[in-house]
């Protein structure tokens, strides 16, 4: 079996598996052939997708599918695992400062069941909990709580509510009705200031009023002594800064991706392994160094794949900028069947992806005389006059706060769809498709917002698509959507 | 230079023979759909070559389209509807802006640009309830034809208001308002005004007349008012509005359209 860049399929996969390991495969102990994922794990969606067929995506497959189970053995060796929620990267880079702290989102389980094809019964199990398909498919972490088939219940479980997702918040409340103390924590919608307010610019160039930032910084020191007692540990500035470090090497790795990625020609990584590689960003699927090696390999594999002019999808594929994770990963595929790539995205979590900037606009150096200092002990105050001292927040959480507040959730809906449209003019993206989550409050008006931006700022097609867990009985309308889309795209290229 | 569209759809398929040199459709043809696709759309396409006295050396090119599109095992290409009801309307009103298709289990909005191409679409996403089949199923519901439903709605005084999301709760509340003495008139216009409501609920972010209407529904006296009403804009209907996809289709076999030809 050549080395040459393709999607195969599972059945494909166990001889290529076998092709990998006569080469010498070096696999880490989550290692191992996908095929185990179906017959141990029940992950029978993977039998319906089509893979990237590189050693270094079967090593992303492999992080990604073995998290459960690392999560256990964590579990037993007496780890404190943290169950964050919502905020998607923010208090992550807190717990992993802290030794023997992992972080992970239950909110991932909202894919638990397009992997298992329903067969794991979650979400039925959540309607009965009287969380019903009237909302957005992470209910399907409430269940995973309660029946304790997934992941290990955490030791502790932290939330973000306030402007963020009403799904969220109305199922972890329902989470903590059921029995789980839930620590909540609180994000204002995000404002600019008013006259003769402080403002602060964000990380991807919102901006937003000072206070703001003063209040989600005070909100995660809440977070840092919450997870201070839990752990028996100081999170002090120094373990902050070096948490941010190590975030920043993940998010500078994706960003390095993401451009390779999105910007190559042929396309030399496929959508689904792309999006997967992105989410990383968000708790490292509970094993940071692993998803540093996993990251580098896909680098290594596309820079090859870039120098070689090999790739996943044919050169000149209709080039589509995608909204939105779609709650069925095959979805990804069938972009791909249709014709076209992706060229950007937006999966809700920019906050995640863009770096943490040690040096932000707005804020004073504390190290006096090096205002652009990017080590630890040199990270920035606020204008407002407050200085390191006892009892005050340390300083890393104020960019932490920041990254909070560039959440596309917290604010509103235009100012996503203007990084959209500046990313999607910036990659040559010839559509935009929006993929609703069914039932996910954020959807219910972004569509529109984003279409009408797009339509007026790039003039490219929008399509709007959305996306059940198992797509498989609304495969040929889906197919048929992104077919036309690929049609009226190479059309619009006539003169 | 015979080229050949075929439009495999939801309720019925349909064929037509384009001639390329004198610019016109030489032939077409209507048949229930079933369950073996290909044979169906093989029958219909021989029949209509029979009946013309053409020999199938001399179709130039075939290209499917509708949903069975991928059935269809002796076209050259499958294009989908979209593109072919682009090209099948713009043949025939090119001064269109907006198609509005309605078939039997579908409805798509199609936005053309001031070149005719396609700028935008949309199609329902959940359910029946903007579609056809709403309409078969109040027809079945009140013991009507489908073809008399025009005739039905038009002596309405005041058209029901149907809230139902859904076809199946649909037919359930017209059980309801025919126990409370709703006339059918009245739910027959109530129904016209819900599909065409939610149709025009898919143009949420522009419609640009003029409007015009085609697919199967378009048959169905009455939808055009309820269109109109809707959109609050005239609405006109396509000539030989069921085969304005299977048209677009063939015009595509033979190469006028993207420039490309299938096939041969």
């Amino acid at each position: 079996m050549s080395d040459k860049a393709e999607k195969i399929t599972l059945a494909q996969w166990d001889d290529r598996y076998r092709a990998l390991c006569c080469g010498g495969l070096h696999e880490s102990a989550d290692g191992g052939p996908l095929r185990r994922h179906v017959d141990e794990g029940g992950d029978r969606r993977l039998l319906h997708l089509r893979m990237d067929n590189s050693a270094a995506a079967l090593r992303l497959w492999n992080l990604l599918l073995s998290e459960e189970s690392r999560l256990r053995r964590a579990r037993e060796q007496g780890v404190l695992l943290v169950g964050t929620m919502k905020d998607l990267g923010t208090v992550p880079v807190m717990a992993y400062a802290l030794d023997n702290v992992i972080a992970f989102y239950p909110d991932g389980a909202w894919w638990t069941p397009c992997l298992m094809e329903h067969n794991e019964g979650l979400l039925a199990l959540a309607d009965r909990l009287g969380v019903d398909d009237s909302f957005c498919p992470v209910r399907a972490m409430l269940a995973a709580m309660v029946n304790g088939e997934h992941f290990p219940i955490p030791d502790t479980l932290v939330c973000s509510v306030g402007a963020v997702c009403d799904d969220m918040a109305a199922i972890g409340q329902r989470i903590e009705e059921l029995g789980f103390p839930v620590f909540w924590w609180e994000i204002p919608h995000r404002r600019a200031s008013e006259p003769g307010e402080p403002s602060v610019e964000l990380p991807g160039g919102l901006v937003v009023a000072q206070s703001q930032v003063d209040f989600v910084r005070d909100e995660l020191d809440r977070v840092r002594r919450h997870l201070e007692t839990a752990s028996g540990q100081k999170l002090d500035e120094a373990r902050l800064a070096e948490g941010i470090r190590r975030a920043n090497e993940v998010r500078r790795r994706i960003a390095r991706l993401r451009r390779f990625a999105y910007l190559g020609d042929p396309c030399p990584l496929p959508a689904l392994e792309m999006m997967i590689a992105e989410i990383l960003a968000i708790h490292f699927c509970s094993d940071w160094a692993a998803t540093v090696a996993v990251l580098d390999d896909l680098l290594i594999e596309v820079r090859r794949r870039l120098i070689a002019g090999d790739g996943v999808c044919p050169a000149g594929a209709a080039r589509i900028f995608w909204v939105n994770p779609p709650a069925d990963l095959r979805a990804m595929n069938l972009l791909e069947e249709a014709g076209a790539r992706v060229c950007g995205t937006d999966y809700m979590i920019a906050h995640a992806i863009d770096e943490i900037n040690p040096s932000p606009k707005g804020y004073n150096s504390v190290a006096q005389g090096n205002a652009l200092g990017t080590e630890p002990e040199q990270h920035a105050t606020p204008c407002k006059g407050k200085t390191k001292g006892a009892g005050e927040p340390p300083p890393s959480l104020y960019l932490l706060a920041q990254m909070a507040l560039a959440d596309p959730m917290v604010g509103p809906t235009t100012e996503r769809a203007e990084r959209i449209c500046r990313e999607a003019a910036q990659n040559g993206a010839e559509a935009v498709v929006v993929s609703r989550i069914p039932g996910a409050s954020h959807c219910a008006t972004e569509a529109l917002v984003i279409g009408r931006l797009v339509h007026e700022q790039l003039g490219i097609p929008v399509l709007d698509l959305e996306i059940p867990p198992l797509l498989d009985p609304m495969e040929p309308t889906i197919r048929t959507r992104l077919e036309a889309l690929v049609e009226t795209v190479i059309n619009r290229r006539q003169p | 230079m015979i080229s050949a569209g075929i439009d495999a759809g939801s309720r019925t398929m349909k064929a037509v023979l384009w001639n390329r040199v004198e610019k016109r459709i030489v032939a077409s043809a209507v048949a229930d759909q079933g369950i073996d696709q290909d044979a169906l759309a093989r029958s219909l396409f021989d029949r209509l070559l029979d009946e013309n006295a053409i020999q199938r050396e001399s179709v130039r090119a075939i290209v499917a389209t509708g949903y069975g599109r991928k059935l269809v095992s002796f076209a050259d290409r499958a294009v989908t509807e979209i593109t072919c009801q682009r090209w099948g309307v713009r043949r025939q009103t090119p001064e269109a802006r907006t198609i509005v298709d309605i078939g039997g289990q579908d409805s798509k909005l199609i936005r053309l640009d001031e070149y005719g191409g396609v700028a935008e679409f949309s199609m329902n996403d959940r359910c029946a309830a903007g579609t056809g089949r709403f309409l078969e199923v109040v027809a079945t519901r009140l013991g009507a034809k489908i073809d008399a439903l025009g005739r039905l709605a038009a002596e309405s005084q005041s058209p029901a208001h149907i809230s139902s999301m859904c076809v199946v709760f649909a037919e359930t509340e017209i059980v309801g308002l025919l126990a409370s003495g709703v006339s059918p008139h009245d739910i027959v216009a109530g129904v016209q005004a819900s599909i065409a409501g939610r149709v025009a609920a898919m143009s949420a972010r522009s419609v640009e007349s003029p409007i015009v209407f085609t697919g199967d529904v378009a048959l169905v006296p009455g939808m055009t008012e309820a269109l109109a009403a809707a959109f609050q804009q005239p609405v006109a209907v396509v000539p030989k509005p069921q085969i304005t996809a299977a048209l677009g289709a063939a015009l595509l076999a033979a190469g006028e359209g993207d420039g490309r030809v299938a096939g041969h």
